[in-house]
């Protein structure tokens, strides 16, 4: 049976999981539009990719364009495993009321 | 770890709503871009030929239409790069190839269907385009691509109905309607 996860049901990280795993797998995303997406301050959305990242939920990718350091995030497979378990698990809930 | 029926309830609309929210977002990105930009190129050639006549109205076409090209391209490849796919290379060749054959296509069109007149070639401009950009956006979702049927609706109401303001009717119902769409779904969607 499907559980839920703790680190997934904050609120942010709920928000940025299901936006990474609303995009293609392998596909990744700017620090900047997440924080944008998602209406957060660059610190709040800092601390809650650590997090996640520490967990082995999504993986960011440094690099430089145009000179400039920019940041990339997606969802590992294992992020999407979790994710898709923790909502199964919602509706479970959902259904027993 | 337990929570209320509630609260899974709210969980599961709070992830409906951002996925919604996502999609739409990469969906739009480059929607809202050529509709500005293709509606005031519209909007200044189509007001243009009403009013105007001789080599000026092709200088304003050209000059708008190469200007609005590179803003196109200038703004459309800063957003691309907020969502990257190891997969864009591929599907950026076959979006050219699309498009080369469109316009291809288009001017076949056109040829075939000679004698025409300006009207007539801008009717068929503006449904290849149509054509093409709900083709681009069918793939992805249909929210991203319903717009060009009313757009196409609105030049085809201005032939059939309205010849005598026919340029005036596309410059500033359809290249304005576009423009509007487009800013609404920048900042409203």
């Amino acid at each position: 049976m499907a559980e839920l996860n703790e680190i997934i049901h904050q609120p942010v990280r709920l928000q940025i999981m299901a936006t990474l795993i609303a995009l293609k797998e392998g596909n990744e995303v700017d620090f900047t539009y997440l924080r944008d997406l998602l209406e957060v301050t660059d610190g709040n959305l800092g601390a809650h990719l650590r997090k996640l990242e520490e967990t082995g939920y999504i993986a960011m990718n440094k690099t430089f364009v145009d000179r400039k350091p920019r940041t990339f995030i997606t969802a590992t497979p294992l992020g999407r495993k979790i994710f898709q378990e923790h909502v199964a698990a919602l509706e479970s809930i959902l259904k027993r009321k | 770890m337990n929570i209320s029926p509630h609260e899974a309830e709210e969980s599961l609309e709070a992830i409906r709503k951002i996925t919604q929210k996502t999609r739409r977002s990469i969906a739009s990105s480059g929607a809202y871009i050529f509709l500005i930009i293709t509606g005031i190129i519209w909007m200044v050639g189509y007001v243009a030929t009403q009013f105007l006549s001789g080599s000026i109205v092709v200088y304003i076409w050209v000059g708008t239409s190469i200007l609005g090209s590179i803003i196109a391209t200038l703004v459309g490849s800063r957003n691309d790069r907020r969502v990257r796919s190891s997969a864009t290379p591929v599907y950026v060749k076959r979006i050219i190839t699309f498009w080369i054959f469109l316009v291809f296509f288009c001017i076949a069109t056109i040829a075939v269907a000679q004698p025409t007149d300006g009207k007539q070639i801008a009717m068929f401009i503006v449904l290849f385009t149509m054509i093409g950009q709900f083709a681009m956006g069918l793939p992805l979702s249909f929210s991203s691509t319903w717009w060009a049927i009313p757009i196409a609706a609105l030049a085809l109401i201005g032939y059939f109905f309205f010849p005598d303001f026919f340029y005036l009717w596309m410059g500033i119902l359809v290249g304005g309607g576009m423009i509007a769409l487009g800013f609404y779904i920048r900042f409203r969607w």
